[in-house]
């Protein structure tokens, strides 16, 4: 019995180092791959120039900045809603409506993400064309507003977490003292639950930069550096998905293994960021 | 704490205010959304939309393909969370197993660590990751490695590994120290705790985390689009072979389509995936809600 | 001259109707007793006709399966260089240093258009060559300039990848430049329905391609056409590749042998491609 405990814990051991390292090889594979481009001293051209494959370069800012742009706006966008949402379910609480919005929130989560992508192209693309009044619809306002609806969840599902995490004898206090709800949100929640909700951001954020189906349908995928947000731009999950090659000797091929390490690298710093965020609780 | 009543009752309607716009405003996009493919694609929906002009029981037995029909893509899709599902499982229950059981504090926080990495990388990363084992297959087993449905399947599984460990650790757990020490008390050894106690007390959990990432495997769309999904290739035949998926037709035909009819199967196509995910998430909310004895 | 070639055509058109009854059965007859996976990749232009060819070979024989992806000329090409599929479709001729240093053998089985095309309630319907190239190169930048409405004018382009784009980037732009502020879209069929859902569009796609969603704009008087293409008075024109790497062997033989014999060349012709047969 007792070897076969053993042999177990060490099946378990393996399994679970098995997992721990799926990570790291992933990002192996990109860097075995991308290797020769970074010894190759073009890595700064790669990470600053324009991308013109006409002329011969390969640069990748401007998606980056595209990747930035779109998530970012995505969650100025997103963030205000999530905070209200996650107040009407924790705070608010109206008899049923505030149990009706946390399950719709969850069935959220489950809706593929191919069907914003889908139902963005044919009702927000339109809307945005004829409101704005000007481009054709596919532009990074587009895409980070689908791109909000999808993040909402994560992030309303955080805060509301971290809210309900809140003691209940502290919020019992303010209501001993005649506080009103707003001062008990100002007061105590607020300062209590605050790391959560900025490491629910930062995840949020995470997801906006690692989706690829809504920036690549709805984004536009222009190549320069975009100025407005009725600008096209791309994403660098969506060039991956739009420079499809299949040999390892052109540059251009090389650049989407760059475009892989640095999303990995974001992502990765952004868990970094939620947990050091969260350990402050 | 309480300057001037007034001002502080305008402040807390203002913030209920808000509330409640922000409720109704997700709930009104919600809706939109869900309202808008019901409206364009609920018509289309119906055994020809998936079979086309073929009897079904002759497509469900494979006598007579089917051309026109979403038959392929769903079966490729099924396909798909098959390979993924069980490759992930065994390894993910087991990771999940041993940080929840055995793990010592500081093995099981850079384990959670790492697979938290790994949840958060983007799944057109984890899609590239897939592509490059192929063409690196590809040029050591001299060319008979090509992008395929096993290879899609294994880089799915990379997708939904963690949901699986993190909702099995977190499902062992939860279960109460009483229960925990019953089994160990009796004199059971702890591999025969975690058999017959442990597990049996945490399936509904873990069954209910499966679900989800079953769930998760049907919607994506960004790994199989580099590691082998195709426009046509009817049904798969072996795992060698490039395949059809749902999410993936919605993607193309959204942006292919030849003509109106075409466009309304990607509706419809739309419809059966979001029915799909949604059902799903309701079986595994409903397991955990009716089989959950801790909380 | 002319009329020779009216006879020619006339003739094969004749067979082309006439021939599937007696002849169909036949061309199909060599894909008897095969079995197997016939992968193709490529040029986007291609796919319908791949997609009819495809449908009609699995239906005579359950046991072949054919699977058809897009991505590209350029993708294609280094496909089937690289051996991940059987025939690599491109929309332009395969490069010298392409055919070299993976040894392609190039099969045409049709000629094609590229042709510029707009929103079907636009009012621009003609531009000269100079117009479209300050237009794609964003020195134009207004619809009212070229007699149309006072909107942005939205550019619509390829990727690098794409064989449409390099045909059009060669011999309607004159290798002019391509403004950076274009949107992309990944294939002819994308091309179509986002100028067709968009009124201030202005993007370019294959003749073969083009339908009642969509506007061609003529050039320099010339209105691309099938017609047009075909009596060389429309001069943005490619050929329709089929390629494989060495020569084509087994079920890709059969298959292109198959599209260049007169059902193959019909399929061609009803998809709305010229015949090279």
């Amino acid at each position: 019995m007792d070897s076969g405990d053993r042999a177990a814990r060490r099946l378990f051991f393996s399994a679970g180092l098995t997992c721990a390292l799926a990570g790291l090889l992933v990002l192996g594979f990109m860097v075995v791959l991308g290797l020769p481009l970074i010894r190759s001293g073009m890595l700064w051209d790669i990470l600053t120039g324009p991308w013109s494959p006409d002329h011969g370069q390969f640069g990748i800012l401007a998606m980056a900045v595209g990747s930035v742009y779109i998530a970012g706006l995505s969650l100025i966008i997103a963030f205000p809603v999530s905070l209200g949402a996650s107040l009407f379910i924790e705070v608010v609480r109206p008899r049923g409506a505030g149990r009706l919005l946390e399950w719709l929130v969850r069935l959220m989560t489950a809706i593929p993400t191919v069907i914003y992508g889908f139902v963005g192209i044919f009702l927000l693309v339109p809307l945005v064309r004829s409101f704005s009044g000007q481009g054709s619809g596919l532009c990074i306002l587009t895409a980070a507003l689908m791109l909000a609806v999808l993040i909402c969840p994560t992030m309303i599902l955080f805060f509301s977490r971290s809210i309900a995490r809140v003691p209940r004898t502290w919020l019992d206090a303010v209501d001993a003292m005649g506080g009103t709800p707003y001062q008990k949100v100002r007061h105590i929640i607020f300062p209590a639950a605050w790391p959560g909700i900025v490491s629910g951001t930062v995840l949020a954020f995470g997801r906006a930069v690692g989706d690829t189906l809504i920036a690549l349908m709805l984004g536009g995928n222009a190549v320069t550096l975009p100025e407005s947000v009725l600008d096209s731009a791309r994403t660098l999950t969506a060039h991956i998905a739009l420079v499809i090659a299949a040999d390892f000797d052109s540059l251009e091929f090389k650049t989407i293994f760059i475009s892989g390490i640095l999303l990995y690298v974001m992502t990765g710093l952004g868990i970094l960021a939620a947990r050091a965020a969260e350990k402050n609780l | 704490m309480i300057p001037s009543r007034v001002n502080g009752e305008a402040c807390d309607r203002l913030m209920t205010l808000f509330c409640w716009g922000c409720a109704l405003t997700l709930t009104l996009v919600l809706a939109a959304i869900l309202g808008f493919l019901f409206f364009k694609g609920w018509h289309v929906l119906g055994p020809k939309l998936i079979f086309g002009e073929v009897r079904p029981l002759d497509a469900l037995l494979f006598k007579k393909r089917v051309f026109s029909g979403l038959f392929p893509a769903a079966l490729g899709t099924f396909c798909l969370i098959c390979l993924a599902v069980g490759t992930a499982l065994p390894l993910g229950l087991a990771c999940g197993i041993y940080m929840a059981e055995y793990a010592s504090n500081r093995v099981k926080s850079f384990f959670s660590l790492m697979v938290d990495i790994l949840a958060a990388i983007p799944s057109i990363v984890v899609g590239l990751f897939g592509f490059s084992i192929t063409v690196f297959l590809h040029h050591y087993f001299g060319g008979r490695i090509l992008p395929c449905l096993g290879i899609s399947g294994i880089a799915l599984a990379f997708l939904v590994l963690p949901y699986i460990v993190k909702t099995t650790r977190i499902a062992l757990e939860q279960i109460p120290l009483e229960i925990r020490m019953t089994g160990l008390s009796l004199g059971a050894s702890p591999l025969q705790n975690l058999r017959h106690v442990l597990i049996p007390a945490s399936l509904s959990d873990i069954m209910a985390g499966i679900v989800l990432a079953i769930g998760r495997c049907a919607e994506d769309t960004a790994v199989i689009m580099l590691t082998g999904v195709v426009a046509t290739a009817g049904v798969p035949k072996s795992l060698f072979s490039p395949f059809e998926a749902l999410p993936f037709f919605i993607y193309y035909t959204a942006s292919e389509y030849s003509d109106p009819a075409e466009l309304e199967a990607a509706y419809g196509a739309a419809l059966i995936l979001l029915a799909i995910c949604t059902g799903l998430f309701i079986i595994s909310f409903q397991i955990k809600r009716r089989y959950n004895s801790f909380n | 001259m002319k009329m020779k070639n009216t006879i020619k055509w006339t003739l094969v058109c004749m067979a082309a109707v006439l021939l599937p009854a007696v002849a169909g059965a036949s061309a199909l007859d060599t894909f008897k007793g095969e079995s197997g996976t016939l992968r193709i990749s490529g040029g986007t232009a291609h796919i319908p006709v791949m997609k009819e060819a495809a449908k009609r070979i699995m239906r005579f024989n359950p046991d072949i399966s054919i699977t058809i992806a897009g991505g590209g000329s350029g993708a294609g090409i280094k496909q089937v260089g690289e051996g991940l599929v059987d025939i690599g479709n491109s929309g332009r001729k395969p490069k010298p240093q392409e055919i070299e240093k993976y040894g392609l053998s190039m099969h045409k089985w049709a000629i094609d258009g590229v042709a510029p095309v707009v929103n079907p309630d636009n009012p621009v319907t003609a531009l000269s060559s100079d117009q479209l190239r300050a237009v794609y190169a964003g020195k134009i930048t207004s619809w009212k300039d070229l007699g149309g409405e006072d909107r942005g004018i939205n550019l619509y382009t390829r990727d690098a990848s794409s064989g449409t784009r390099s045909v059009f980037w060669k011999k309607a732009l004159g290798k002019g430049d391509i403004s950076g502020k274009a949107n992309f879209v990944a294939s002819n069929g994308a091309m179509k329905s986002a100028i067709g859902n968009d009124p201030y569009a202005i993007g370019y796609i294959s003749v073969g391609y083009m339908d009642k969603s969509v506007a061609p704009v003529a050039l320099d008087n010339v209105r691309p056409s099938l017609g047009s293409v075909k009596s060389g008075d429309y001069k943005v024109a490619r050929g329709l590749y089929s390629n494989t790497k060495g020569e084509a062997k087994g079920l890709a033989a059969k298959f292109i042998a198959y599209l260049m014999s007169p059902e193959g060349q019909k399929i061609a012709a009803e998809k709305g491609f010229i015949p090279v047969n």
